[in-house]
This record gives C-alpha cells, sequence and structure tokens, in this order.
C-alpha cells in the first residue's frame, strides 16, 4: 500500500499558549556538555517581527549521537511579542560527516507549510551546509558572544534565511 | 530515505487572498538537503516530554460546553497505511460559536466557560485517537473580503522521525465554506483535499462520530537508518 502524506496547513494564530511553552530547557538536569543558550529574532517581509511562532528543534547530544537516554534532544519555544525565542540546550558534537548543528522547524500564522533549516556553530564542511549557495552560507552560522549563540531568522526579503525542502 | 512528496498534494506556500502568506512564505526557492541520520532520527518516545491533557473536550452534565457533540476517531498511519503507536497529537479547535481560547481571539463572539479546546493525545497500538468533543463553528477572517474559515479542528502530530512531523487542519463534510476556503483550496489536487475532510459516519450513539485518517511521512522501520 502506499498512501500520500497528509497537505499540510498553517497552524493558525491560535495555537494553544500551553503548549508553546515549557519546553524550550533541553538542559535541565543533563550532566554531559556544554550548556549553551541559543537565541534569536524572526522578522517577515516588510521587517516587523513576528509574535507567537512556533519553533521546535531537534539536535544530537555533546557526542553527535541522537540515541542518548540522558539527552532529549528536542524543544520547542515560541517567539515572544519582540520576535525573539530561546533555548537553553547542550551544545551538540559532530558526528559521521556532519558538523555540530541543530534542526529547526518552523510553525506560523501565515506559514501555510512548516518551514525546515539549520543553525550551524562555525562554518564547516558538511552535507546539507554545502548543498546551500555558498554566498547564503554564512546565514546559517550563529553569531556567539559567551555560551549565547544568535540565530536570528527572515522568513522573506533581504537576507533571507535558506530554507530546505525535504 | 524518505520519498519527496507531490507538490500538488501539499499546500502552496503564497495564496491569494491570505494576506499574510506574502509577508511570511520564502521568496527563493527552497534548497534540496541530503537526508542524514539527523533528519531520519526523530523525538522518539515524545510523550516523555509532551504529556496527555484532557482527553474529552465536551464535558458532561452542568459542566457540558454548548454546541453539537460530537466524536473524531483518528488514525494516525505512514505511508504504507502502517499505524503509528504511540504518535502524540495535539488537536485544539474553538467553541460551537466560533471563538478561541486563545487570548490574541479578537473576533466578537461569546466564550464558553464550559469549553477549553485544546488537547494532547497519544495514539494506541491501532494508531487510533480519539476525542469527545462539540463541533467546532465558523468564523471570520479579521481584514479580509468576506472570507470565512469553515468549521475545522487543527491537528499536529509526530511520526516516527524528524521530516514526519505534520501540522494540519480537518474539515467536515457538505459545509459550503469549504469550497471557497484560501486555506483547504491551497491544496491543488482534489483527492489529496478531500483526504482533509473528516468522513461522517452513521451511528445510533448520541453524539456525531467522524473517522479521519493522517498519513505522517516514512515507510514503517524503513523510515530509519537503521
Amino acid at each position: 500500500m502506499s498512501l500520500v502524506p497528509t497537505g499540510e496547513m498553517t497552524l493558525g494564530p491560535f495555537f494553544p499558549r500551553e503548549f508553546a511553552q515549557g519546553a524550550n530547557d533541553l538542559a535541565a538536569g543533563v550532566k554531559q556538555g556544554e550548556v549553551i543558550e541559543i537565541t534569536g529574532r524572526i522578522t517577515q517581509l516588510d521587517g516587523r517581527p513576528l509574535d507567537n511562532l512556533v519553533l521546535e528543534i531537534w539536535q544530537a547530544d555533546s557526542e553527535g549521537r541522537f540515541d542518548n537516554a540522558n539527552f532529549f534532544g528536542w524543544g520547542r519555544a515560541a517567539t515572544d511579542a519582540n520576535g525573539v525565542y530561546r533555548f537553553r540546550t547542550i551544545k551538540p558534537g559532530g558526528l559521521e560527516g556532519r558538523a555540530p548543528h541543530v534542526n529547526f522547524l518552523l510553525l506560523c500564522s501565515g506559514l501555510m507549510r512548516h518551514l525546515q533549516t539549520a543553525m550551524f556553530f562555525a562554518a564547516a564542511e558538511d552535507p546539507v551546509l554545502d548543498a546551500v549557495p555558498a554566498e547564503l552560507r554564512p546565514r546559517l552560522v550563529a553569531g556567539r558572544e559567551g555560551t549565547v549563540y544568535r540565530f536570528d531568522i527572515r522568513l522573506r526579503g533581504d537576507g533571507e534565511t535558506p530554507f530546505f525542502d525535504d | 530515505m524518505l520519498p519527496r512528496r507531490n507538490p500538488a498534494t501539499q499546500s502552496e506556500g503564497v495564496v491569494q487572498g491570505y494576506a499574510q502568506t506574502f509577508q511570511r512564505w520564502p521568496s527563493q526557492p527552497l534548497v534540496k538537503r541530503p537526508q542524514t541520520r539527523s533528519e531520519l532520527t526523530g523525538p522518539s518516545d515524545i510523550a516523555r516530554r509532551l504529556a496527555p491533557v484532557r482527553g474529552d473536550l465536551a464535558g458532561h452534565g452542568a459542566k457540558r460546553a454548548l454546541g453539537q457533540l460530537i466524536h473524531i476517531r483518528a488514525r494516525v498511519v505512514d505511508e504504507d497505511g502502517a499505524p503509528v503507536p504511540g504518535a502524540v497529537v495535539e488537536v485544539w479547535h474553538c467553541n460551537a460559536a466560533g471563538k478561541y481560547i486563545h487570548p490574541n481571539d479578537a473576533n466578537d463572539a461569546p466564550a464558553d466557560p464550559n469549553f477549553y479546546g485544546a488537547a494532547r493525545l497519544v495514539a494506541g497500538d491501532s494508531g487510533l485517537v480519539e476525542l469527545r468533543t462539540v463541533k467546532p463553528g465558523a468564523y471570520p477572517v479579521p481584514d479580509s473580503a468576506g472570507w470565512w474559515r469553515p468549521p475545522h479542528v487543527h491537528f499536529s502530530v509526530w511520526g516516527r522521525v524528524w521530516l514526519s512531523r505534520l501540522v494540519t487542519q480537518m474539515f467536515f463534510p457538505g459545509e459550503p465554506l469549504n469550497e471557497r476556503d484560501a486555506i483547504l483550496n491551497a491544496i491543488r489536487d482534489p483527492q489529496a483535499r478531500a483526504r482533509c475532510v473528516a468522513r461522517f459516519v452513521p451511528s445510533s450513539a448520541n453524539f456525531l462520530v467522524y473517522d479521519y485518517q493522517i498519513v505522517v511521512r516514512g515507510r514503517g522501520a524503513a523510515a530509519r537508518l537503521e
């Protein structure tokens, strides 16, 4: 049997707040790895920040593994009225030819399908980063101040973030 | 590897009549990327992090929500038609008057003190989640030229891997607003669109029964790398 995956539709403006809260700390109780913060601001074509946009992340543990029973590499956050989101997590390691990275998925009113992108910690050889046109790759590399990594996302317009089609 | 989806079975990014899509959908083509372990693993056992909340939104007796009592039986399957047991499903919808519990809903429709329109369910062995609730109303979209959303229920679903994630909306059969809805009709393929509409199941129960199938990306164990 071969079924067609259900069509995605927009999250809409009324995603319950209780669902969007309480899942943005992946580091709580984790003993292994460097605790970091990932934060950024999300804007649309006219430059306005997006409130109530939901971000989900999926990442490896500090050694690049995705099957660590002591680290749950998934989290969810929502932007505030200034378009700012925040995650507390463990810096992922790289493995199997992949550079350290965090997968991002964005859901929002007016996004008919979810958007996929990825954040990298440094310019590096990586099969996913290499799929992006060279001049756009720096947009997927986070800025850094100490243990805080900054990853702003521009949905559309000047400086638009590269997104993936899977 | 997960096969690429047929774009005709998926929503267009930019939709006439839906102004926000012109501000938010990327103008550049989406980049095709290889699938590695990172994309083909996923948050397994996500119910560990997202515990079930409320399986009954309709309530009982003096606490019964206003509106037509319905029972939604949604089955989560993969592209092989195999059930996805343990799939976490978040559901939310407005009340019978067309009002959401969300503070951002400015619609001039009454709240219902007995209705809280959000539930999180976990699929059993057959991939089934069941929700007892009331049928949501239609409501006008602010700042649109007469666009009314037909009655619909939002679904957020986790399949087996990161790329299986699905957020969608379920519609009700026989609603005249379905044919005019910018969101439902953003899916060009008529059959794919029709599958977003639940099936009414005649029954002698004291509620209306609707069946709905959710197909998440992945083909059984083959969705995994190992």
